[in-house]
This record gives structure tokens, C-alpha cells and sequence, in this order.
């Protein structure tokens, strides 16, 4: 069945053909739509799942954390502040090993308040222990939710998945979609089989105190399943591709790097973008290709050595920054490719909080590296300062000359 | 690739114009896709829409800025829409009675108007005294741009529209295919050929 729906529509349809058994989460702008389809799932018998309505986000991935303990597939779905306000329990559902899958909604963080999209929300988690997929079309946001749950609930890995796309560019779009049949679906993911679970016949007590003797070794665990996932992540595309058809890449999804002296490195919708852009390149004559990190944790590190390794040049596109430093993707590309090559890698910063990014702005910027005329490593290359920035500026500055008198 | 923005107000039913249109481009094998900025969405703020139709899958995320159609579903719109953006093969609609036109002529595009506002109250599509205007216009659209036929158009309005609207609904598409009108001629001619009055 082909659907023409949003991105937050097709997440639903992810979600429900999963055979998710508990939803908790509470709306925000602009995941909402997510959340309301999957209420008119269940309130029209086509979904069998029990929704948890909460008074907050927090809440909300403590009843996830509840749900998963006991065994049963779980969702939810969130974005930007939503995001911040459970952090502290990102850390628990990942800590105490619970499979789960959440859809966060990249929005940037205010303020100034802002509902639009950047990556700013979801690389402030980066750290919390969940596995991290960035979606670039419809078919790979329903895709890849079916695939999260095979991907944290397998035995290797164990660890919940935050599957992630951007707002409004691809969750209020209306784009076309391939829903597969429930019955493939259902032999490409059975039911959950938890590694572990609250069960009265077997107690056991699960993230309570433990010592420095033993710490370590927990978070050395977390740090081998993640390691463990690059290969789950690999092995599920590809069994997703036999099964179902569709295939968007595994740890990194390329476009035209055969013969490619040259990538730029993206994630989320401004990488489907960058396709035009090697398109366009290549027609100049620059022999351009595309990686897109589809898994930004685990991070595709022997992937990015491999590709770039043999390359002149490298550009990275970051919808976010790490204030005090540069963007941050741009930061791990070149940590991954540390010893491995000796090409320039530049960074554009820019898509911050929904400003668009035309296909000709990284072009003409991706150009100007090739010609070696970009000074600064890392840019912002469609920051505009206007009179009205100015102006608010010289008013504070004199309001605290004035003030200062005093 | 054919790229439409829409300049709209809130409450004319852009948004859900967008969504047929995409519907529409799908019946007839093209890939679609179909989204609003989203801002302060209020009734009677402007609203802009915009509509990527391809042969092949559709890689660009970005606005539109060059749109091969604009579409100006508010008199009042006409300059800001035009400001936003256009190209020298842009073609224009406009909701507008042909008489009331003449202004439009200086711009230089190929301008086409429908008078969706008094189809809309003719057939009673109005909601909080707005008239809604999507209906007409997916009517108008379709014979301008000739991307979906108006048989798609009716399709995707059969399969979305509550059965108590269906009729009017029928109706607006049609008389918003029909009553389009050419107020001034390409500068440069199109390969395809329009009559002023069909």
C-alpha cells in the first residue's frame, strides 16, 4: 500500500506496524502529529496498544522505563525540549539495558524560542547510551523504526534506539510512502523476548547502588554493545533489504563516492539535499560524492576511514554546534580519520533553528574549499547580521554605559 | 521537476489544497511532495505553501525560491508573493475577477485568474464567514498546470472528502477548472498553447 503522509504520520505507521504493546509520551510541536495518529490507531481498533497519557516528558520515559522492564515492547516520541527534560532518564532506560525505541523530532532548543528544525537536541544525548539514526526520506523514517526494535532488542545490544528526523522538512511534509504488509513485517521483527525482565518468579533488583568496584564494568558493557551494534545495525538493513525490499544504508548510506576524490558528510534531510549538490558539482567537472551518517552513535568510524581516507578534500555539514569549539559532527569526522589520511576537512555550521539551506549554498562553499579559497576550517556561511542585531546591541551597550555611571 | 509555491491566508485551506494536489500527482505516477512553512499559523495570517512534482524521487528539501507556478490565492498577496521570488518562465494564478485584472498585466508572466472567492461563497464553502478556497483551486491548479487531470482531482477529492461535502466539493473543482482565465500572454511562448477564453 503506497501512502502520500507526513514524516510523523509515517513514524505512526512504524510504530503500529511494530506491534508496539505501550505508548507513553507527551505532545510538543512538532512531534505531536506522531502521538495523535497513534491515538486514532488505537481508538479505531487498528492498533492493539495500551497509551499512557503523562503530565510531562520526564514522566513519560519513566513509564517507557516501567513498560520495557516488564518485558514489552515500548514507544515514544518526543522532541527538543521534550528531549531535555527527560534527559536524566535517557540514562536510565540506557543504564539499566532496556530495549525501547524512541522518535525524537530534531528542534532546535530555545531560547529564543523556535519550533524549526536543527540537530542541536538530539547531540546534546549523544552521551546518554542510546543508539542514534538519523532518517533523510519517509521510507527510511517507517523503515528504520521496525528496524530499531530488532536493533535494541537483540541480544547483543540491548540498548534503547532514538530514531530521529527533522522538523518540519520531513515531519509536515507530505512525501510518498511503501506500507508494508503486517505479515512481513511481523517475520522481519517477532514478538520481544526481553534479555532480562521484572519477574516475580525470577527477582532479581536492577540499577540500584553500585560501587566503584563494579561501575566500571557496567559502562564497559554499554560501551561493547554499542560496539556490538555497528554490526547489528549492518545485519538488519541488510536482512530488511532480502525481507522487505527497501535499504537506506547501514552505519553510513554513499552517494556517487565510487570514483569520488571529494564527499561532503551530512546527516538528516540536508544530506538527501547534499545529492543534488554532487549532482551539480559533478557537473562542473568536481568529481563529488556524498556520505551520510545514518548512525551517529555508534559512530561509523572504520566506514569514514575508508572512504575518506583516499580522499583530497572532505566537507561536513553540521545543523548544530558545540559552543566553544565547532560543529560537532565536524569535530568526530575528523577524529574518526585521525592518522588515516591527511585531507582538508572543512565545516559549515548553518540550518540552524529552520534557516533553510539552498542546494547552491554548500555548493558554492563546497567550490571554493576545492579551489583551496576557504581560510577558516569551520564557517557559518549563512549567518547574516542586519541592522535590527545591531541596533539591539548598540541600545544594551549603551543601556550599561548609563547604568554603569551609577 | 515542477516546483508551485502557494501564497495564501490562513483559514483558506492551503494546507489541505496541498495535500489533494500531492494525492493527485501520485494517482498519476509522479513522486510528490507536498509542505507549508510552518510559522504563526492564525486565520488570516499569510501563509506560504509550496509543491515539488518529479519523473523521478525528489532529493531537495529546501523552499522554493524560483517556482515554476505561483500560485496567489489573496488579491492582497499579489506583491509579496511575486517578491519572494519568481523566474522568467514563472506562470501566475491568481484569485481574482478577470475585470479587476488590470494591474496584473505589468507583471511579466504569463498570468491566468479565477474568481475562487465567489465560487466558494456560490457553493457555500465558507467556515467562521472565510471562504475556503482549496476545493476551487485544486480545480485551477490542475487545468494550469496541467500536471494531474481533473479526473485525479475528483479521485483524490472521492477519497478524502466527508460524504455530506462531497457534491459542492465536485462542483468547486470543476468551475474552478473551467473559469480559469488568461489575462496576459507569455513573453516568450510556451511550448504548450492556451486560449484567453476556454
Amino acid at each position: 500500500m503506497r501512502l502520500v503522509e507526513t514524516g510523523n504520520h509515517v513514524a505512526a505507521w512504524g510504530a503500529r506496524l511494530a506491534r508496539v504493546e505501550v505508548v507513553s509520551a507527551y505532545p510538543i510541536t512538532p512531534q505531536t502529529q506522531v502521538i495523535e495518529e497513534i491515538s486514532r490507531f488505537i481508538d479505531e481498533g487498528e492498533m492493539e496498544c495500551e497509551y499512557i497519557p503523562v503530565e510531562s516528558e520526564h514522566s513519560a520515559m519513566a513509564a517507557m522505563i516501567a513498560a520495557a522492564a516488564m518485558g514489552v515492547r515500548s514507544f515514544s516520541a518526543t522532541s527538543a525540549h521534550g528531549l531535555a527534560y527527560m534527559h536524566e532518564l535517557l540514562h536510565w532506560a540506557a543504564g539499566i539495558r532496556l530495549p525501547m525505541v524512541m522518535v525524537n523530532v530534531n528542534r532546535a532548543l530555545g531560547p529564543g524560542w523556535n519550533i524549526w528544525c536543527d540537530h542541536q537536541d538530539t547531540l546534546a544525548a549523544r552521551d546518554t547510551g542510546w543508539i542514534q539514526l538519523y532518517c533523510a526520506t519517509h521510507q527510511e523514517i517507517l523503515d528504520t523504526v521496525i528496524q530499531a526494535f530488532r536493533i535494541s532488542e537483540d541480544p547483543r545490544v540491548v540498548l534503547p534506539v532514538m530514531v530521529c528526523y527533522d522538523a518540519f522538512v520531513m515531519s509536515h511534509t507530505y512525501m510518498q510512502v511503501e506500507i508494508p504488509d503486517q505479515e512481513l513485517v511481523d517475520l522481519f521483527l517477532p514478538p520481544f523476548r526481553s534479555l532480562w525482565k521484572l519477574d516475580l518468579d525470577y527477582p532479581l533488583t536492577h540499577g540500584s547502588v553500585i560501587y566503584p568496584d563494579d561501575y566500571e564494568e557496567v559502562r564497559f558493557s554499554m560501551h561493547q554493545a554499542m560496539d556490538n551494534a555497528r554490526r547489528v545495525i549492518e545485519e538488519v538493513a541488510e536482512e530488511y533489504r532480502e525481507m522487505l525490499g527497501s535499504y537506506h544504508g547501514g552505519l553510513v548510506d554513499t552517494y556517487r563516492m565510487e570514483d569520488a576524490d571529494a564527499a561532503l558528510v551530512a546527516m538528516g534531510a540536508l544530506a538527501s539535499e547534499c545529492r543534488v549538490v554532487v549532482d551539480v558539482l559533478r557537473e562542473r567537472g568536481h568529481r563529488c560524492g556524498l556520505i551520510r551518517v545514518r548512525s551517529y552513535r555508534p559512530f561509523p568510524v572504520a566506514e569514514l576511514r575508508e572512504l575518506l581516507g583516499s580522499l583530497q578534500a572532505a566537507m561536513v555539514i553540521d545543523r548544530a554546534v558545540s559552543f566553544g569549539l565547532e560543529g560537532p559532527l565536524f569535530s568526530e569526522v575528523k577524529a574518526a580519520v585521525y592518522g588515516h589520511g591527511d585531507l582538508p576537512i572543512f565545516d559549515l555550521i548553518t540550518g540552524l533553528g529552520g534557516r533553510d539551506v539552498p542546494y547552491e549554498l554548500i555548493a558554492e562553499n563546497m567550490e571554493a574549499a576545492l579551489r583551496g579559497e576557504l581560510a577558516a576550517e569551520s564557517r557559518w556561511p549563512s549567518v547574516r547580521l542586519n541592522e535590527h542585531h545591531r541596533l539591539v546591541k548598540r541600545s544594551l551597550e549603551e543601556y550599561w554605559r548609563r547604568e554603569g555611571v551609577r | 521537476m515542477v516546483e508551485i509555491r502557494f501564497h495564501s491566508l490562513g483559514g483558506q485551506g492551503a494546507v489541505t489544497l496541498i495535500n489533494l494536489l500531492a494525492q493527485a500527482g501520485d494517482l498519476v505516477g509522479k513522486k510528490v511532495q507536498a509542505f507549508p512553512f510552518f510559522g504563526a499559523e492564525r486565520r488570516g495570517a499569510p501563509v506560504k505553501s509550496y509543491v515539488r512534482m518529479d519523473d523521478k524521487p525528489i532529493d531537495l528539501r529546501s523552499q522554493i525560491y524560483r517556482p515554476d507556478y505561483l500560485v496567489v490565492m489573496a488579491p492582497s498577496l499579489v506583491d509579496a508573493a511575486v517578491g519572494e521570488g519568481t523566474k522568467e518562465n514563472t506562470v501566475l494564478l491568481v484569485n481574482m475577477r478577470e475585470e479587476e485584472a488590470t494591474h496584473l498585466k505589468a507583471l511579466p508572466f504569463e498570468t491566468y485568474v479565477v474568481d475562487a472567492t465567489s465560487i466558494a461563497l456560490e457553493l457555500g464553502m465558507v467556515v467562521e464567514g472565510m471562504p475556503v478556497l482549496n476545493i476551487v483551486f485544486l480545480g485551477a491548479v490542475s487545468y494550469v498546470t496541467e500536471l494531474v487531470p481533473l479526473e485525479a482531482v475528483t479521485e483524490v477529492i472521492r477519497r478524502n472528502i466527508p460524504p455530506g461535502r462531497m457534491e459542492s466539493s465536485m462542483e468547486a473543482a470543476r468551475l474552478g477548472f473551467t473559469s480559469v482565465r488568461m489575462v496576459r500572454e507569455a513573453r516568450i511562448r510556451h511550448h504548450r498553447e492556451k486560449s484567453a477564453a476556454s
